[in-house]
């Protein structure tokens, strides 16, 4: 789900750095730092404006500058039970993975419905009831998030397919 | 404990003995004639039963009697005391009443006679069943008017002196009764509780206590004395000598002994010994003589009194059942875990089912020696144990097809293979109780899932988790800690979810779950084994342990009764494993905390392999290494980790920078992608999460990847990095320090190279280098039997062949390049001068040189195996020269013409006029590379066209440099000399080139020829 939500970083500036250009550099420095970052729970999609940049504070014994910045982002934060969209990134014969914006969704084989048999054609293995569904590399899948599991920086999930109006979806 | 021994046992002591509920409810009352009616079905056996051990009664045994005529008594007969007390409570009127008689009697006089102490004795370790008392009562009501009427007539003519007084005390009893029958219930509460209270102490539910040393035998009680048996064959000896007892039953000398027992166990002390209880040695002696297995060589030892009790100590035994599993201890299976498939009937063997173990003959020796005597094999050590898999008929017929045939033939896949029985592909073995193990069997899943899968046709897994359970039962005990969530599974509140809040001994303590309806929220108590730990799909859980699995960190993906899959966070494959072994997971850890290496960590292997930790096991570890094979090593033979450098650059196929952390992917083979994890010299260690092998780590060369995305793009392409120096102040900072000189590794090359010794005493004499150090050399004089150590400076490197020194030639091994090679590196040096100017030079020396070449030209050609190195190696000194050096190199080219050419050298100089002399000789040398062969044959279209050739081109650029060391190919050139020699003369334009040689000469003329002159002549 989106949110949006007030969020602080802390930026050091090298004195080398200081002038009538500091803010610029923290911002861009923020903008860089933060904008497509994953924080473990929730993925900074954007940022929508800078609230504020404190009065720097001299780092005592390294002449380092510390800026607080106070800004306005645009969050993407899965939560266990949402239904999402995604898109297949690789199928393995376990399960598949699938890429749900910047998270990582492992849909294993018992979570997919039966009917869907794990089969390899050529070199494109995928699950497949051999009628209508086919879910491959790259294809749009809708599933529901059962667990998910944030490490700094990454988030992962596992997911199911395996509920009425899930699966993939019909291009 | 001690064996069931007969049916006959004089339990309705124990029955009537049974105490009376504290308070004599009437509903007991109540019941009574309806028991009654139930067990006057069962009266008529029960009764010939009794009739026949009657005549054996001693009379003088006077309170024990009942004991001594009925031989055996056994202990644990709890389970079948309630039926068997009906039996004969019902006839009280016959051999019971003396009993009873006698208590009455005892309980007037108000002191337990022996024979109820003894019976405390042994009622203290029976469980009876409070039910069973209701009957006690019973019994006077239906049974009046019957005294004595079911005796044989035999038996009464067998009746000792002194029986009659049986019969007097029936009655005497049968009265009393009557009398009882009268009293209102209240009173007959008061009076059984009265009378039986004394029992309660041993059942636990009176609320008279006893003191235990009442209970305790006494000296007028009879012994206990222990034989010495075969170990291993207690039960049989017991059950043979319950077979004399039966036996002599009914003769004129019955066993006289009380009981007899056993107590061992496989592997305890009591193993090879068998108790019998009995009042006098003779008549142990008597039970025991002539029964096989028993030692009568050890005369019995009475054991002490106050050891008695100790000796009849229950420990409650786990009793097998179909379907629960042991452990085989010894043997071919030894360790391997089977299915009890059926319990025999006397309990000392089992048949067990086994995944079993055969090679169908593979391992066996067809021409092996074998003991003609007696046909025996010779005895072999077992070599391996053959791995445990299902029977397949299929591979029995292939060698041993005569030892095969099928049993039944209905469902076909019984069969019989070496005298052995196999079921659906099971073994079906019988093992002695002492052959296994009972307790502590630990079944792992992937033991169990053996047995399970294959059972049933549809391959769907049917574990038999009852069975299962029984097994595992005692070590669940630990499992549940408070904050569990948890489930109950069977019972009435099957289905019932919570937490735990309390553990104490075999209950917990659960905190209902909203939503299970009107328990919810509230607190119930359940017994350990009808609960289980509950997961939800989508868990983080951590393996705790049970199985090989231990500590894996994983989200759960399924869960099945008490099975839950995972899927683990290390490396995404998916485990089963039961979910008392899993305990919901706070950290996200990997596996094995404990090891010093961690997932994905780069490691040194030897020398020369550095891999990658693919996975962290307690024991091991699993390596990818950088050849792409996976290794399982030990932590202790790796010799250290290789600290991850988080800025080391190498470039990709596109020489495009790559660092940690960044996206590549592969060029060629499968195109994998992956995030780079460890840059090592030559190697990329990149990972992705979406391939389930080697925890999705591969390896390749670095020039055979792409960067995809550069992670850490934002800061290189995007701004300066605000925590350093602001590059924009920065003054034009220093340059990079040149590139230092390779330094030699390995071995060094100098070894095993002929030298020659340039000063000090030896100088002048010529070895072989035996040893190097960075700075000295150990020679190996040929001309004398003596080696000796020099300074390297000390020596030169000389053509083995021809003896020539060659300059510089020591150091240049030292750089890592051959010495031949060096010729032809060397201009490629040189040529970075200038590697156009020559071309120039070229074409004006160019023809001069023409005439020259012609008149060598031949001339050469059959010099060519001796000129055409022996000048290379000029060119190796030439090139220490430096900018001059790439000419000579050149000059090997001219080798050949070093020959011819030597006038050529005048030509040469010419050329060096025309262009700046050292683009001229870079140049050359370059061609020195390539052309000797040209000049040769073609050289004159090359010379003129030749020089821009991206040969040259690329000469300049180190890289090209690199890979022109290959002296192979450059030795290679040479040969078309003989090309040379046969073109030569094809082409009309020869002339031009001719230019060519020319150039070599010069070269060779100019610097080389000083060494190399003499030598050409």
């Amino acid at each position: 789900m989106f949110f949006v939500k007030v969020l602080e970083h802390r930026i050091h500036l090298h004195p080398s750095f200081f002038g009538a250009q500091a803010s610029d550099y923290i911002l861009d420095q923020l903008y860089r730092d933060r904008e497509g970052s994953n924080t473990g729970t929730m993925m900074i999609v954007a940022i929508i404006d800078v609230d504020d940049i404190s009065e720097p504070k001299i780092v005592p014994g390294s002449g380092y500058a510390e800026y607080d910045v106070s800004y306005r982002a645009i969050v993407w934060r899965p939560f266990r039970g949402e239904v999402v969209d995604g898109l297949v990134s690789s199928v393995v014969n376990n399960g598949f993975f699938v890429d749900v914006g910047g998270l990582s969704v492992f849909v294993s084989k018992a979570m997919i419905p039966p009917q869907l048999k794990y089969t390899v054609e050529g070199a494109t293995p995928s699950f497949t009831d051999g009628v209508d569904q086919t879910v491959e590399r790259g294809s749009q899948v809708r599933l529901r998030i059962k667990g998910i599991r944030g490490e700094m920086g990454q988030m992962f999930a596992i997911g199911s397919i395996r509920e009425d109006y899930l699966g993939p979806l019909l291009q | 404990m001690a064996s069931i021994l007969d049916q006959d046992f004089p339990d309705e002591e124990e029955d009537d003995f049974n105490p009376a509920p504290e308070v004599g409810s009437d509903d007991e009352a109540d019941e009574k004639p309806a028991a009654n009616d139930d067990d006057d079905e069962d009266e008529p056996p029960a009764r010939s039963e009794r009739s026949r051990s009657r005549p054996q009664r001693d009379a003088d045994d006077d309170a024990k009697d009942e004991l001594g005529t009925e031989g055996l008594i056994g202990f644990g007969r709890d389970e079948d005391a309630e039926g068997e007390g009906r039996n004969l409570d019902d006839e009280d009127d016959e051999e019971d009443e003396e009993d009873e008689e006698d208590e009455q009697d005892d309980d007037l006089e108000g002191q337990p006679s022996r024979k109820r102490r003894k019976q405390h004795r042994r009622n203290q370790f029976i469980d009876v069943e409070a039910e069973v008392d209701e009957e006690d009562e019973e019994e006077p009501e239906e049974d009046d008017d019957l005294p004595g009427e079911e005796m044989h007539p035999d038996d009464l003519q067998e009746l000792p002196p002194g029986a009659d007084r049986d019969d007097r005390k029936h009655r005497e009893l049968d009265r009393q009764r009557e009398a009882q029958f009268q009293m209102d219930v209240e009173e007959e509460a008061a009076r059984l509780k009265e009378r039986y209270g004394r029992q309660s102490r041993a059942t636990g539910t009176g609320s008279a206590i006893v003191p235990q040393r009442l209970l305790l035998p006494t000296t007028e009680d009879p012994r206990i004395f222990r034989m010495k048996c075969r170990p291993g064959k207690e039960k049989e000896v017991i059950i043979s000598i319950q077979g004399r007892v039966n036996e002599r039953l009914g003769s004129r000398e019955p066993v006289r002994i009380y009981s007899a027992f056993e107590r061992a166990k496989p592997g305890s002390p009591m193993s090879g010994m068998i108790y019998v209880e009995a009042s006098r040695v003779e008549d142990v002696i008597a039970a025991c003589e002539g029964i096989t297995h028993v030692f009568m060589g050890t005369k019995p030892l009475m054991v002490p009194l106050e050891e008695m009790p100790d000796l009849l100590k229950v420990t409650k035994e786990k009793q097998l059942e179909p379907g629960m599993y042991v452990r085989i201890r010894r043997g071919l299976y030894s360790g391997d875990l089977a299915a009890v498939h059926e319990v025999e009937a006397n309990g000392t063997e089992v048949i067990l089912r086994i995944v079993p173990r055969l090679d169908y003959g593979l391992n066996e020796d067809v021409n092996g020696p074998m003991e003609a005597a007696n046909g025996q094999k010779r005895k072999r050590p077992l070599v391996q144990r053959p791995p445990a898999r299902l029977f397949s008929e299929t591979e029995a017929k292939k060698r041993h097809g005569k030892y095969l045939s099928k049993q039944g033939g209905l469902s076909g896949s019984n069969w019989t293979y070496q005298n052995k029985e196999y079921i659906d592909g099971f073994l079906l073995e019988p093992f002695r109780l002492n052959a296994l193990q009972t307790e502590d069997v630990n079944p792992t899943l992937e033991e169990v899932t053996k047995f399970a899968t294959s059972s049933t046709d549809d391959g769907a897994e049917n574990l038999d988790l009852a069975a299962l359970a029984a097994t595992l039962k005692t070590s669940t005990a630990n499992e549940f800690l408070p904050g569990d969530k948890v489930e109950v599974f069977r019972g009435e509140q099957k289905g019932v979810t919570g937490h735990s809040v309390q553990v104490y001994g075999d209950v917990v303590k659960v905190k209902v779950d909203p939503g299970n309806g009107a328990l919810s929220g509230g607190h119930i108590e359940a017994p350990i084994r009808d609960l289980r730990k509950l997961f939800r799909e989508g868990d983080h859980v951590k393996v705790i342990g049970g199985s090989k699995y231990t500590d894996e960190v994983g989200m759960v993906v399924r869960t099945k009764d008490d099975r839950v899959t995972l899927l683990t966070d290390s490396n995404q494959s998916e485990i089963t494993v039961f979910s008392k072994d899993l305990r919901e997971a706070t950290d996200s850890g990997g596996a094995a905390a404990d090891s010093k290496f961690d997932l994905f960590d780069l490691v040194q292997l030897d020398a020369a392999t550095v891999g990658c930790v693919i996975k962290v096991d307690r024991e091991s570890l699993r390596i990818l290494d950088q050849n792409s094979s996976v290794r399982t090593m030990l932590p202790s033979n790796i010799s250290n980790k290789i600290e991850k450098r988080r800025n080391a650059v190498a470039t990709d196929r596109d020489g495009n920078e790559m660092k940690s952390d960044d996206t590549i992917k592969e060029y060629s083979g499968e195109q994998k992608s992956g995030r780079v994890l460890h840059l090592h010299r030559n190697f990329v260690f990149a990972q992705t999460r979406e391939r389930a092998e080697n925890a999705g780590v591969w390896v390749s060369r670095h020039a055979n990847v792409q960067v995809v995305a550069a992670k850490g793009g934002k800061a290189a392409s995007g701004g300066v990095d605000l925590t350093k120096m602001n590059p924009a102040l920065k003054q034009n900072g220093a340059s990079p320090s040149p590139m230092p000189p390779p330094q030699a590794k390995g071995r060094d090359r100098l070894i095993g190279k002929s030298v020659k010794i340039r000063t000090g005493p030896n100088k002048g004499m010529i070895g072989l280098v035996k040893d190097a150090s960075p700075d000295e050399a150990k020679v190996e004089l040929h001309a004398k039997n003596k080696t000796l150590t020099m300074k390297k400076d000390m020596l030169t490197l000389i053509d083995p062949n021809t003896g020539n020194a060659i300059p510089d030639g020591i150091r240049s091994l030292a750089m890592g390049r051959p010495p031949p090679a060096g010729a032809g590196r060397t201009p490629a040096y040189a040529a970075g001068g200038g590697g156009r100017t020559p071309a120039y030079a070229m074409p004006s020396g160019g023809r001069t040189p023409a005439y020259a070449a012609g008149g060598g030209g031949r001339t050469p050609a059959w010099k060519q195996d001796a000129g055409a190195r022996t000048p290379a190696y000029g060119g190796g000194t030439t090139y220490g020269g430096g900018g001059l050096g790439g000419q000579t190199a050149y000059g090997g080219a001219t080798s050949y013409s070093g020959a011819t050419s030597y006038g050529g050298g005048s030509v040469w100089g010419g050329g060096g006029g025309g262009g700046g002399p050292g683009g001229q000789s870079t140049w050359n040398p370059n061609m020195g590379g390539r052309t000797p062969a040209p000049s040769g044959s073609k050289t004159p279209a090359y010379g003129g066209m030749e020089a821009p050739t991206p040969g040259f081109n690329s000469a300049p650029t180190p890289g090209s440099y690199q890979d022109q060391p290959t002296p192979g190919g450059f030795r290679d050139q040479p040969t078309p000399g003989g090309f040379r020699g046969g073109n030569y003369q094809t082409p009309g334009s020869y002339q031009t080139p001719g230019g060519f040689p020319e150039t070599p000469g010069p070269y060779s003329a100019e610097t080389p020829g000083g060494d190399d002159g003499p030598r050409y002549d």
